[in-house]
């Protein structure tokens, strides 16, 4: 899995395709609509099931991070998710929200003893263990994540 | 309000129902829907902090019509694990799907649980 931060992401074709683009607000209750949704897209596209749960699962992470970091939960911000795919098949999302920006100096490791009861800081780790590559872009505040 | 009373089920607004029946003075959470951040987290959260409030510390959950756990159930699940067992007690999952056992272990968790092919034998494990 490759990962980086302001690095830019090169892959990037300009031929993909959107398959949805949708905002919802700063709201825990709104993300599960979104993962469902773009978990029907892909089901739709006969995306095999396996690729599919990781896909939806990354979402989900990503999401949940938007809307409790970026937005501090206020349903009054948004959080943007476009899922896009490139003519080979890979799937993309991007997901960008309005807050300060994640770094990845600031991700924890939780298979770490002292993390392992811990109720928080998963999120992240699984994310990048899910999909193939991840970017942050904008500062940390959009992160871009492929499924080949 | 959710209840712990033997075969009480409430369907989260998320779509997570929980049922919760007393076996042999285990409870058994059965779920039904995704375990992810929002309701289905915090109804869940409710349900086992009461029955750990009510020195219920002995817990089975079947995961099997469960198709996703996020990051939050996870540590929803963690941290009750330490809680029980810091009261002698345990939370012991039942028939995980094959995804959410993979989610588990990229995370680390796996193997701090004990889990089942079913109730029978998660309830009899605390004998």
């Amino acid at each position: 899995m490759n990962m980086s931060s302001e690095a830019g992401d090169h892959r990037t074709p300009s031929n993909l395709v959107e398959l949805l683009d949708l905002r919802i607000p700063g709201d825990a209750e709104a993300i599960s609509r979104v993962t469902d949704r773009v978990s029907a897209t892909l089901s739709e596209l006969e995306i095999p099931e396996e690729k599919r749960l990781d896909i939806a699962l990354a979402v989900q992470e990503a999401l949940a991070n938007a809307v409790v970091h970026g937005c501090k939960n206020d349903s009054s911000k948004q959080v943007r998710c476009r899922l896009q795919r490139d003519p080979r098949g890979r799937v993309l999302i991007i997901i960008t929200d309005p807050g300060p920006g994640f770094s990845l100096e600031h991700r924890s490791d939780p298979k770490s003893p002292a993390n392992m009861y811990a109720d928080h800081g998963r999120g992240v780790y699984l994310i990048c263990q899910l999909m193939d590559e991840v970017h942050f872009e904008k500062g940390g505040r959009e992160i871009r994540m492929w499924k080949f | 309000m959710l209840s712990l009373r033997p075969g009480g089920t409430r369907r989260g607004e998320e779509g997570l129902d929980i049922n919760v029946r007393k076996r042999s003075e285990v409870q058994v959470i059965q779920l039904r829907g995704a375990l992810r951040l929002g309701s289905a987290v915090d109804e869940l959260r409710q349900v086992v902090e009461e029955a750990v409030g009510n020195g219920d510390t002995r817990i089975v959950v079947n995961l099997a019509e469960v198709p996703m756990i996020d990051s939050s159930g996870i540590g929803l699940l963690v941290r009750f694990l330490a809680s029980t067992k810091q009261r002698g007690g345990s939370i012991k999952l039942v028939q995980p799907s094959k995804f959410t056992v993979q989610t588990l272990r990229l995370v680390g968790v796996l193997n701090l649980f004990e889990i089942f092919d079913d109730d029978d034998q998660a309830v009899s494990s605390f004998a």
